[in-house]
């Protein structure tokens, strides 16, 4: 199999079965998925689990998902150094989505209003100079996979210099 | 090679050989890349694309210029600014990648994300063809001077220089920290508020 050749159901959206999301699984992912290109390897990323949210506290912010991983940043005071942490946590997370995929798993990555909640992020344990890059839901998808056709993307626009 | 393989073989490539890269397959790299990201159609975006002598040249000038100028410009030597801008020049292919900004911080961070995540995919598609790259975000390039000679307008940032070309050697891979190492499990808080 080729990347170029990888044609996953690829869903943001969608709604989750209500089967577990095995820790070891996302785990094994997510150390295939830190081979991201990072500036100066400061891998400016952790990670918060939830799956056991006996507070309820996601449930409120968030769709329901059998398991939700906070991707945590590191804030740099630098904004150049900002922006190629964003940039690496983004290649990351696109990395596990297509790794998750190609298992089945589901990722719907959200970015809602309350990441940029200091103290909503204080509650999960986000510490002061930490932001929530992204919350992905993470479970198996609900019903039939391959179903979902894909949308028509437009051309990519491609100017000469 | 599986996806892991893949992922965890890529690197970043400085060195590249003269072998040309066809501008065809940088556009339908890319075209790919967007289409492996869930909501692509919904990204605003553009890509300025420099891989003849000619443009690669005057965007290594666009690069230089503004550095020229500034402190550490002043400071080096008119050769060294002429043996980058070769440096610049020779690389067969540079991909300048332009994303739209939205309202406010969130809708600017989404479409942000989602371009950084294609440019992520186009990276591994290329690795898959030989392809080598270096996403280039050098702070002392990024001025307002290079963002109007390259047209980045009002509602629009600067997301990268992506430097692209065959390779001869790629060089070894530096380890990642498990990601066990930079894992917590959240299970609610227990505290009554």
């Amino acid at each position: 199999m080729t990347l170029f050749n990888f044609r996953p159901e690829l869903r943001g959206s969608g709604s989750f079965s209500g089967q577990s999301v095995p820790r070891q699984l996302v785990l094994e992912l997510l150390n295939d998925a830190v081979w991201a290109p990072n500036d100066g390897l400061r891998e400016p990323w952790r990670f918060i689990y939830a799956d056991n949210d006996s507070s309820g506290r996601l449930s409120g912010l968030q769709e329901p998902a059998p398991a939700y991983l906070i991707v945590v940043m590191k804030e740099e005071s630098d904004p150049y150094k900002r922006d190629e942490d964003f940039a690496a946590v983004c290649c990351l997370m696109q990395n596990f989505e297509l790794l998750a995929c190609e298992r089945k798993l589901g990722v719907r990555r959200t970015m809602n209003n309350w990441i940029y909640d200091r103290k909503q992020m204080n509650a999960f344990g986000v510490q002061d100079k930490e932001r929530i890059a992204a919350v992905l839901e993470i479970g198996f998808w609900d019903g039939d996979p391959g179903a979902t056709p894909s949308p028509q993307m437009a051309e990519v626009k491609f100017d000469l210099l | 090679m599986s996806l892991a393989e893949l992922i965890r073989g890529r690197r970043t490539i400085r060195s590249f050989n003269q072998t040309p890269v066809a501008r065809e397959l940088v556009a339908e790299l890319l075209q790919q890349a967007a289409g492996l990201y869930p909501s692509a159609e919904d990204a605003v975006w553009r890509c300025i694309y420099a891989g003849t002598p000619e443009s690669r040249k005057r965007l290594a000038d666009y690069m230089m210029e503004h550095m020229a100028g500034s402190r550490l410009g002043k400071w080096m030597p008119g050769k060294m600014i002429e043996l980058f801008k070769k440096r610049f020049a020779d690389i067969p292919g540079h991909v300048v990648v332009i994303a739209g900004t939205g309202p406010d911080r969130q809708a600017s961070d989404r479409n942000y994300a989602a371009v950084c995540s294609i440019l992520q995919n186009f990276q591994l598609l290329g690795w898959e063809r030989q392809l080598g790259m270096l996403w280039d975000t050098e702070p002392m390039m990024q001025s307002e001077g290079f963002y109007e000679r390259l047209g980045i307008r009002e509602n629009e940032r600067f997301v990268g220089v992506l430097h692209l070309g065959y390779y001869n050697k790629a060089p070894r891979g530096r380890s990642r920290t498990p990601a066990e190492k930079k894992w917590t499990v959240y299970a609610g808080s227990q505290s009554l508020k």
